[in-house]
């Protein structure tokens, strides 16, 4: 990254529009994470050994990408929150990236999942440079989180087109602050989560220091996700998430070499029966009072909402935190374990299912 | 992929047939892992002789181990492996009977082990511990200092800087400041590549009112002190590592790290298999060289070293089972320039005794040495968390060195993270006892956490010098399925390291004192293990930690191999692994069996070199 291009047109000309674009990407990293995770525990254990590595290396990558963007917003002195009231959507959502032409759902493992999960990653530049922000229709149904964080009439073409935003905004904040005399990049560097705190995490935590960093960690995001870069791998030589999910549609891994859509290494079994049938987008409400069912249900949510607080104390300042998110999924799975393999009260032929409500719960009330 | 698809039918017995390696190796654990990666880089042709199946061993064969763990009844090392009718490895239940003969190992006694190891694509390192010490500085030197056991012809300092390779290809996890004793000594500014994994709860609470204890032991004083092992484990890396260029642990992105090994999550079954690959084995190290196109050859057991007159060894004949249990084999032959064996301690001299080969010096086979261990257990007054953690994470080492090894062995002390499992079968047994008792519901709940989670283990490792008359041997009356000789153990656990279990006993009987530990240890005779000395009954324990039977030193009289761990009379092969350490003193063997392997492998790399150079005709 040599010549900083600000010539681009970007939406993002101050500090605060900076924030809530970063802000937005914080949601959106988050927002996949429940359904990620919610398909991946859904399968039975010992079965679909493929899918179940597939799907977990995307959610460790999200969670990766949340860490960068956290790493990301700490660089440029902003506080990193995920604990407001509707930092979780309510399922089914929209992403919050803007795109809305698929709603998101909580829902078990199954090939209707998976192309979901397509439709989240998939690699899409915009055909022209006045196609990337499109006018943002009334969605009705599920969350809207506001597609461009500052202008709700309008939205991303794609994901891509969404981090290619940032991407632009820190150029221009960047060469501007510099020409008033001003330093962009002030936060405090032991706010930055770096590899010792996350490793095993899907690829490098880089620690954001100026904007080459700060450039280098949104590419990693992009490229892991939708192969932005332009092929089915990364700069890493990783496989980006569309094509990994694509694989288990395919039936096939893709191999170095491959060309997108003709996967040619080893063959992928799946066994989409060997799956929880879990309800789908359940909520708290659907469990009734005084059920083991709803008692299960609450404390996931608790778990859930803890592990956000959690997170937003490790992002500020406390990066040695993270050493604990390993004992933290145990205890998320743990939870969605105890409601998976029981039937759901009230729904015939489906089981039970966690619940991401955006308000938490008084622990006081469930007890 | 741990193994790249097909690597493990890339070649034929055909295709070998047909072929002279640079290197031809037998045996796919740690030490041929080394070797193969190790020439493999330099572009060298290389063959591994491996006698598990290992077919495509992918990610779901990884996990098909741990399924088979999971819902095995007896959990011991060998539970998530495939059994082999026609060639058994020996398994910890086969040796409850003394010179037993109807296991793999036949047992001649006086005294047992427990001694297990396993035919599967890593070897040991699949089920080992990954605790990983450095022998002492004086430990090579047990000889010169205190006239105790035959010389090293190499030393710490040869083996240091080997050392640090290993702990970099193995990834340790340590802190230099805890493992600098004893001796031990690093470069200026060297850290290990990731850093100490946090001692257990356990640990801590032994560590509380062990720390400090004075200890009186051959005219010196020792002050004890619970410290950290270094262990073959995902930890944290250490961004100082390499003069601050880090450290990336194997398989650290995506895929690969999934399938190959994400932090260790202290899972508590290090032993028999990690279930997220935050252990190191073998396997990580082989994978990269079969992709560089080293061959390998499954299910081929090594059957007969063939040598010519001058000595040097012509081929290697292999059994090539149809498949696992079958009695039916086909014959080929494995040929190479160089050859190594790289079947630890037992298969090595099985072979080559098997083999017939020249032994002018009467050695091969002989000076078997393992740990040996004592256990000694009890129930703490509080509630220490026992069952969390890794399987050990710290230990007492005061006592690995000291001028008292003119009269006894040293030993070290494990602290157990899994409670009584290995003296007593715990939690097994406890369940069955408090069920027993008439136990129900959340009472027998409640009674089974508090039986446990103050449980503690010391399992003292014990030196064992080489004897002459611990032994392998083979006899044509006892043969595998494949019409292979099987080992013949003789054993005797030597009085040197007796005084030493007696000491690290009555030790144990002051620090629980310490500790307020209710002493629950007993040997009763009628188990195996059982050795009396001195009038009172000890059970000693294998350690896997197999050794001495084909020893290096300085001449050919008194040893099998050189310093490069070349047969003195075979040109043309090496014997690596635990077997050419003349004594193994108290670090559990993997690290410097590996270190001196790579030095093997250095060596080869020379000396294939220089063959490769054209001869200098004599001008006439």
């Amino acid at each position: 990254m040599t010549q900083l291009d600000t010539r681009l047109p970007a939406q993002i000309r101050t500090l605060s529009d900076l924030h809530a674009y970063l802000d937005a990407a914080l949601r959106l990293e988050h927002a996949t994470i429940p359904p990620y995770l919610t398909a991946l525990y859904s399968l039975h254990p010992g079965a679909n050994s493929d899918a179940q590595h597939v799907i977990r290396v995307v959610v460790v990558e999200e969670m990766l990408h949340l860490t960068l963007v956290a790493n990301v917003m700490n660089a440029v002195g902003l506080t990193v929150d995920l604990t407001p009231d509707d930092f979780v959507p309510n399922y089914p959502a929209h992403l919050p990236s803007g795109e809305v032409d698929f709603l998101v759902d909580v829902q078990p493992f199954s090939f209707r999942a998976v192309t979901t999960f397509l439709n989240i990653e998939r690699p899409a530049k915009a055909p022209s440079e006045e196609a990337r922000l499109l006018p943002c229709p009334d969605l009705g149904a599920g969350t809207v989180l506001a597609a461009s964080p500052l202008d709700p009439s309008v939205r991303y073409y794609s994901i891509g087109e969404f981090y290619e935003e940032i991407d632009r905004g820190l150029r221009y904040l960047d060469a501007q602050f510099r020409l008033e005399g001003r330093e962009l990049f002030v936060g405090n560097a032991s706010h930055q989560v770096t590899p010792e705190y996350f490793y095993s995490g899907g690829g490098e935590a880089l620690a954001v220091v100026d904007l080459n960093t700060a450039l280098r960690a949104l590419t990693v995001i992009a490229e892991q996700g939708e192969g932005m870069g332009g092929g089915i791998y990364d700069g890493e030589g990783e496989l980006s998430h569309y094509y990994r999910f694509e694989q288990i549609q395919l039936a096939r891994y893709y191999q170095k070499g491959d060309i997108p859509g003709r996967p040619s290494g080893p063959r992928l079994d799946v066994d989409f029966d060997a799956v929880y049938p879990v309800a789908v987008n359940a909520e708290l409400a659907d469990y009734p009072p005084g059920s083991p069912v709803l008692e299960a249900a609450q404390r996931f949510n608790q778990t859930y909402h803890d592990f956000l607080v959690f997170l937003t104390e490790a992002y500020n300042g406390r990066p040695d935190l993270l050493l604990e998110a390993v004992p933290w999924m145990f205890r998320l799975r743990d939870d969605i374990n105890q409601l998976i393999r029981n039937p759901h009260p009230t729904r015939e032929g489906v089981n039970a299912s966690p619940v991401y409500e955006r308000v938490p719960i008084d622990r006081g009330e469930t007890s | 992929m741990i193994f790249p698809q097909g690597a493990s039918i890339r070649t034929t017995p055909a295709a070998v047939s047909e072929t002279v390696y640079d290197v031809v190796i037998v045996g796919g654990g740690i030490c041929g892992a080394v070797t193969a990666d190790h020439l493999s880089r330099q572009g060298r042709s290389v063959l591994v002789l491996e006698a598990g199946p290992a077919n495509d061993l992918d990610i779901k064969d990884y996990e098909a181990y741990l399924t088979e763990f999971y819902s095995a009844a007896s959990k011991d090392n060998q539970s998530p492996y495939p059994a082999y009718p026609t060639s058994p490895m020996p398994r910890s239940s086969d040796a409850e009977h003394r010179a037993d003969d109807s296991g793999y190992l036949v047992q001649r006694g006086p005294h047992t082990t427990d001694t297990t190891y396993t035919r599967v694509l890593g070897g040991t390192t699949m089920h080992w511990e990954a605790k990983i010490l450095r022998m002492l500085p004086e430990d090579f030197q047990l000889a010169e200092r205190y006239q105790q056991g035959p010389r090293w012809p190499v030393d710490y300092a040869d083996l240091e800087p080997l050392y640090r390779e290993m702990e970099r290809e193995i990834g340790v996890s340590a802190d230099v400041g805890d493992q600098a004793y004893g001796g031990i000594t690093f470069p200026r500014d060297y850290v290990f590549p990731m850093k100490g994994l946090p001692p257990s709860y356990l640990d801590r609470v032994v560590a509380r009112d062990v720390d400090g204890t004075r200890v009186q032991l051959g005219g010196e004083e020792f002050e004890l002190k619970v410290r950290p092992f270094p262990q073959g484990r995902n930890g944290i890396p250490n961004p100082a590592y390499d003069h601050g260029r880090g450290f990336v642990p194997v398989g650290a992105v995506s895929t690969h790290q999934v399938e190959e090994g994400e932090r260790c999550q202290g899972n508590n079954n290090c032993v028999p298999l990690c279930p997220v690959q935050a252990k190191y084995h073998a396997g990580k190290t082989l994978s990269r060289a079969l992709q560089r196109g080293v061959d390998m050859l499954t299910q081929a057991v090594a059957h007969q070293v063939h040598t010519a007159e001058n000595g040097r060894v012509e081929s290697i004949e292999y059994r090539r089972y149809r498949h696992p249990g079958s009695t039916e084999f086909e014959t080929g032959f494995a040929r190479g320039r160089t050859y190594v064996l790289a079947t630890n301690a037992i298969e090595n001299a099985r072979l080559m005794l098997a083999s017939g080969l020249q032994n002018r010096s009467d050695l091969v086979g002989r000076n078997l040495m393992d740990h040996a261990y004592l256990l000694t257990w009890g129930l703490l007054p509080e509630v220490a968390g026992t069952g969390r953690g890794t399987n050990c994470t710290s230990g007492i080492v005061d006592l690995r060195g000291g001028a008292f090894r003119r009269e006894q062995a040293s030993f070290s002390t494990d602290i157990h993270n899994d409670g009584w499992g290995w003296a007593t079968g715990s939690p097994i047994t406890d369940l069955i006892q408090i069920v027993d008792d008439g136990t129900r519901g959340f009472d027998l709940r409640r009674a089974l956490v508090d039986r446990i989670s103050r449980q503690l283990l010391m399992a003292h490792m014990i030196e064992v010098l080489p004897e002459r008359h611990n032994t392998v041997t083979v006899d044509p009356a006892f043969r595998d399925g494949l019409g292979n000789l099987r080992p013949v153990i003789t054993f005797e656990v030597p009085d040197y390291s007796m005084k030493g279990a007696a000491f690290a006993r009555s030790l144990s009987k002051r620090l629980f004192a310490r500790l307020g530990v209710e002493d629950f240890t007993e040997y009763p005779s009628d188990q195996y293990g059982f050795v009396e000395f001195e009038g009172q009954g000890y059970r000693i324990l294998g350690g896997n930690h197999l050794a001495g039977t084909h020893i290096m030193g300085t001449s050919p009289g008194t040893s099998v191999v050189d310093d490069v761990q070349r047969s003195w009379e075979h040109d043309n092969l090496y014997l690596v692994g635990g077997g050419s350490m003349p004594t193994i003193g108290t670090a559990n063997i993997t690290l410097t069996a590996a270190a001196l392997t790579l030095r093997t492998a250095r060596h080869l790399e020379r000396e294939l070199a220089k063959q490769d150079q054209p001869y200098e005709l004599a001008s006439v």
